[in-house]
């Protein structure tokens, strides 16, 4: 067929694959939500159940603001609707606040932190893996390779205790907790991006030794392009498919790793604010924050898969999902 | 006839931590403009070897322990990588077996063939595109202008080496080296592959090398051809010395085992029994010794020299000395070149 | 050249090539794994691990809930000042006194007989030979306004000797790993927080693996339509990160407890498994001994189970042993948010969680657990890397 025709082929089996995801992921979202719905309300006892009995009169006014004397069905369609509209409804366990500003105020925060640990990984694990390859074997293969070892199985919160030990406790470069001041940041950014920055470094290296093997590496060089541009042009763009691949993972490592690393460092993000609503049994913040993560990751894998189809050709024209 | 290149005492060696594998143990031979010259040999004999010494495309642990490559009159055995990479690809070019996984799959054949142009020649990217499918409608690839703006996968087996050569060649290169260019492609398109090579080297002048296990692939294209086993030539001359009158055991046990549609009975295709030496261990005498049908005592214990056969062919056989036991066929009392 | 060695000989064809004995896969795995010095490592530790762990609380005299009030909060390495035979001193940093024999034996808590809150002096009694003894503790100095500029900052007296600094330091051979705030022995609950860890985990990673091994089998098996609803619900689970249905699953469960994390690890992680086993299927089931058996006439599910599920062991394997680790990780991160085992049985991720607190005072109480946690993944983890490229098949070279 001519190149015309292939490309509009494959330009309709793109939007209908990108269809069929953005339906897919809308189905999810659904189910999501409807789940946590009925988990949340399969919980014995209703929303108030504490160790301290609740006042009637006060019982019943709650019980008429929350709306829990409708009908099942009916409280569903209302979150549901709150769902459509972006609105979580209110926190039980803090009263006066609705989740929406728990989020709110918990956001920038978790994103800063977040975003700073994505690009450490980005920008320092896949040079790291690129070096560590060139020089197999040497020294500074073997350390890296041993540090990133490390870091793959000490888990995130064992990691971040080490840190505020000997870092804030025995040396008192950061602070051990909050984020009063700049460095504030670089003890929970460490501790959340260990795992995944050390991932990223193996993951790069390994797939980086097994282009440079490819036959396409020895055309190129045979063709007398220059060693520099052999690595960075030819091998490297082929060496990242396999790591775009995990940058789905990576960014719920990221997610829930905050839950934890939030708490340790007792810093005031979502993190912190949905572990809190777990130990208080504030459903409706436990939905909604769960949603909220959910979706987040959903849309995150989406763009995941949209960059992988520019880096690899191969994908475009009908050689089947992943 | 011009002297293109002149391969001198070739050794090659890779230092493995097992040992030293020789693979390439003092290899000589010319060629000349406008040649195809044929190397054939088993897998492990030392044919890659030599080629890819030739583009200094040789890497850790191996090395070119001794010898001489004079191309253009310069002895490039000795030139660094990055001397190297100026020849490769512009003087010296070379294709390799497997078209399916040679081209970077990420990148447009466009792409990589304007970088490989625009790396050598001091041109525009226009005029480099320009050139690009001129080189991809020499090969005879069909709407080149439009198929240029390909990534390989949508291009077939017998296409994407077409391609490979097409960027070989776009700097026109004197010599052009092709590893084993047909092997992974279905017999048609051999043909049409090997057509190509021949219109270049009558109509360009190119020079050609092919290294290749396949005796058809020989018959078809080349003027001359070397016989390696172990490391070694064994036979080397002009196609139609080497086809009828073949002066090397090995080369007639390889003679005697492809099917042949000019020999009238029907015979037993004989297999050559045994199997290659170890080139960490190699045999003091000729590599062939342990398989020999001929073999004498002096084939085990004392190196082969090169005898010469006449003008253009040698042979590295203990046969040929003039001490020898008479054997029908074989040129007993050829004078000793070495 | 001497003439009489152009001499034909008979054709003895020496075979440059050695031939070798062949090995089954599985002697073949075997032999690559134990040359892989790391992977032998992880299986040596393994084996420690589990002794540890199950042999151990037999060689304590402590058991996992025993408490002692008196030797609360004891570190494992103390600072000593020893002032006599078998009479070494420990501070601790409520200002508790304590006296240890030579080989670090706990003894005895000193009884506390005076406290002078004004000009901080504390006095302790030490019974030697029936005879009342008294120690003197000044913490005053660098303290009072009057007492700065000390190198020192607090003095002990006995027997009118005067001690600025530890003398030396001893292992707490009593408590090797020291106690916690309730006087517990931390090296016994680590022995039993380990097995509760290892048991969660290694009880979850079966269930995943069956229920994993079975759906994918069917899945792969099967192919076409049931291949494709069976994998397109593994796909919506897997849109969301698996440990938020685990937290959710455990606030509906409100109580931790071992069956309930069990059950909500079980509830998705299988999921990864499955996508295993079906890839595994779905590339076995074209090869020619499939089609031999379906010939015969061998019904389905025993051509999946004693046909495919064996050839496909390898991956399996592998698959299992690195969820082992997996599954100690989330227990310990449920534990770390307050979802994990319930008290008083405590697992290792349980124990680093009541440590946090304590972090920079008692860091001990968050390193041994923590380190066992690390230890236990990093072995499973050299273990799973080793057999995965003991049981490639294509780096097979017998």
């Amino acid at each position: 067929m001519s190149n015309y025709e292939s490309y509009s082929k494959g330009v309709l089996y793109m939007s209908g694959y990108y269809a069929r995801r953005i339906v897919s992921a809308l189905i999810t979202i659904l189910l999501i939500s409807s789940l946590t719905f009925i988990m949340m309300h399969a919980v014995p006892g209703g929303p108030f159940t504490r160790e301290r009995p609740v006042p009637d009169e006060i019982l019943r006014t709650l019980n008429e603001k929350y709306n829990l004397d409708a009908s099942y069905f009916e409280q569903y369609v209302d979150y549901m609707k709150g769902l459509v509209t972006f609105d979580l409804g209110p926190s039980y366990s803090k009263v006066g606040t609705s989740v929406n500003d728990l989020l709110i105020s918990g956001f920038p925060i978790s994103a800063k932190i977040g975003l700073m640990a994505s690009v450490l990984i980005v920008v320092l694990g896949i040079p790291v893996g690129i070096i560590s390859a060139l020089k197999q074997n040497k020294p500074i293969d073997y350390l890296v390779m041993f540090l990133a070892t490390v870091g793959v199985t000490v888990p995130s919160f064992v990691m971040a205790t080490l840190i505020i030990y000997f870092f804030a406790g025995k040396l008192n470069w950061i602070p051990s907790f909050g984020v009063s001041d700049w460095r504030g940041y670089i003890g929970p950014v460490l501790a959340l991006s260990g795992y995944s920055l050390s991932f990223v470094a193996r993951l790069t290296r390994s797939s980086m030794l097994e282009v440079l093997q490819q036959d396409y590496i020895r055309t190129a060089r045979a063709n007398g392009i220059r060693e520099f541009k052999v690595i960075a042009k030819h091998a490297v763009k082929n060496a990242m498919i396999p790591v775009v691949t995990y940058i789905g993972p990576m960014v719920a490592a990221i997610l829930t790793g905050s839950f934890v690393i939030e708490k340790i460092f007792a810093l005031p993000g979502l993190g912190r604010h949905f572990i809190e609503s777990i130990t208080n049994r504030d459903y409706t913040t436990i939905m909604g924050m769960t949603i909220v993560y959910a979706v987040f990751y959903i849309i995150m894998i989406f763009l995941v898969d949209i960059a992988y189809g520019f880096i690899d050709p191969r994908i475009k024209l009908g050689k089947g999902k992943a | 006839m011009t002297k293109i290149l002149e391969v001198k005492n070739l050794n090659t060696s890779f230092f493995t931590h097992l040992g030293e594998v020789q693979a390439v143990r003092g290899n000589s031979f010319t060629l000349n403009k406008g040649e195809i010259l044929g190397i054939v040999g088993e897998s492990g004999s030392g044919k890659s070897v030599t080629a890819m010494s030739i583009m200094g495309l040789i890497d850790h642990p191996g090395e070119i322990k001794s010898g001489e490559i004079i191309f253009n009159g310069e002895n490039i055995a000795k030139k660094t990588n990055k001397e190297m990479s100026n020849i490769r690809g512009k003087e010296i070019s070379m294709i390799f077996q497997d078209p399916m996984t040679s081209l970077n799959p990420v990148y447009t054949i466009e792409n990589l063939m304007v970088e490989v142009i625009q790396r050598h020649k001091r041109v525009s990217k226009k005029e480099a595109r320009r050139l690009a499918i001129e080189k991809l409608e020499l090969v005879g690839i069909p709407e080149p202008a439009g198929r240029i703006k390909s990534f390989p996968h949508e291009f077939s087996g017998g296409m994407r080496q077409r391609a490979m050569i097409a960027t070989a060649l776009s700097c026109d290169p004197k010599l052009l080296i092709a590893d084993e260019p047909t092997t992974a492609l279905d017999v048609t398109i051999q043909a049409q592959i090997l057509d190509i090579l021949k219109k270049l080297a009558k109509e360009l002048d190119t020079s050609i090398m092919i290294i290749t296990h396949d005796l058809g692939v020989i018959a078809e294209t080349c003027t001359k051809i070397i016989v390696m086993y172990g490391g070694l030539i064994m036979e080397k001359g002009p196609i139609d010395e080497i086809f009828y009158n073949p002066q090397h055991p090995y080369t007639i046990g390889l003679l005697n085992s492809v099917p042949r549609m000019d020999v009238e009975e029907k015979g037993r295709l004989i297999p050559i029994p045994g199997s290659p030496p170890d080139l960490m261990n190699p045999p003091n005498g000729c590599p062939f010794s342990t398989r020999c049908p001929r073999v004498m005592q002096i084939c085990k214990e004392e190196p082969v020299p090169t005898f010469k056969v006449n003008d253009n062919h040698t042979s590295a056989c203990w046969l040929l000395h003039k001490d020898a036991p008479e054997v029908g066929g074989f040129a007993k009392g050829s004078e000793i070149i070495d | 050249m001497a003439d009489n060695r152009f001499v034909f000989l008979d054709s003895n064809l020496e075979d440059a090539e050695k031939v070798r004995p062949s090995l089954t896969y599985w002697q073949d795995a075997w032999r690559r794994l134990k040359k892989n010095k790391l992977s032998m490592i992880g299986v040596v530790t393994i084996i420690f691990v589990l002794l540890f762990a199950l042999l151990g609380p037999f060689f304590t005299p402590f058991s996992y809930s025993d408490q002692d009030n008196q030797y609360k909060n004891l570190p494992p390495v103390l600072d000593i000042f020893n002032v006599d035979e078998d009479a070494n001193f420990y501070l601790s940093s409520d200002y508790n006194m304590f006296r240890l024999s030579d080989n670090g034996r706990l003894e005895e808590r000193l009884k506390n007989t005076d406290k002078d809150p004004i000009n901080k002096i504390y006095t302790y009694i030490m019974n030697v030979d029936g005879v009342d003894r008294e120690v003197v503790l000044d913490f005053s100095y660098n303290l009072l306004p009057t007492k700065q500029g000390y190198d020192y900052d607090y003095t002990i007296t006995y027997e009118g000797v005067e001690y600025t600094q530890p003398t030396g330091n001893m292992w707490n051979k009593t408590y090797p790993f020291g106690t916690d705030d309730l006087g517990r022995d931390l090296l016994t609950r680590i022995m039993f927080g380990t097995r509760i860890s290892l048991l969660v985990a290694f009880i979850a990673t079966l269930v995943n693996l069956f229920i994993g091994v079975v759906y994918g089998s069917i899945a792969g098996f099967e192919g076409g339509r049931i291949d494709d609803i069976m994998m397109r619900i593994v796909d919506i689970i897997n849109s969301v990160p698996l440990v938020l249905y685990v937290i959710l699953l455990m606030v509906l469960f409100n109580e931790g407890g071992l069956w309930n994390i069990v059950i909500a690890l079980s509830t998705v992680y299988w999921v990864s498994m499955a996508r295993l086993v079906r890839g595994q299927m779905l590339s076995l089931k074209e090869q020619e001994f499939v089609l031999a058996a379906r010939v015969i006439g061998v019904p389905k599910h025993k051509i999946i189970f004693r046909h495919l599920i064996p050839n496909a062991m390898g991956p399996i394997i592998v698959s299992m042993t690195m969820m082992i680790p997996s599954a100690v990780f989330t227990e310990a991160f449920l534990s770390f948010i307050g979802l994990g085992v319930s008290a008083p049985m405590a697992s290792l991720g349980v124990l680093a969680n009541n440590a946090l607190s304590g972090l920079l005072t008692y860091p001990y109480l968050l390193f041994f657990p923590a380190m066992t946690i690390a230890i236990i993944i990093l072995a499973f983890n050299f273990l799973g890397d080793g057999l995965r490229d003991a049981l490639d098949p294509r780096l097979r070279k017998g």
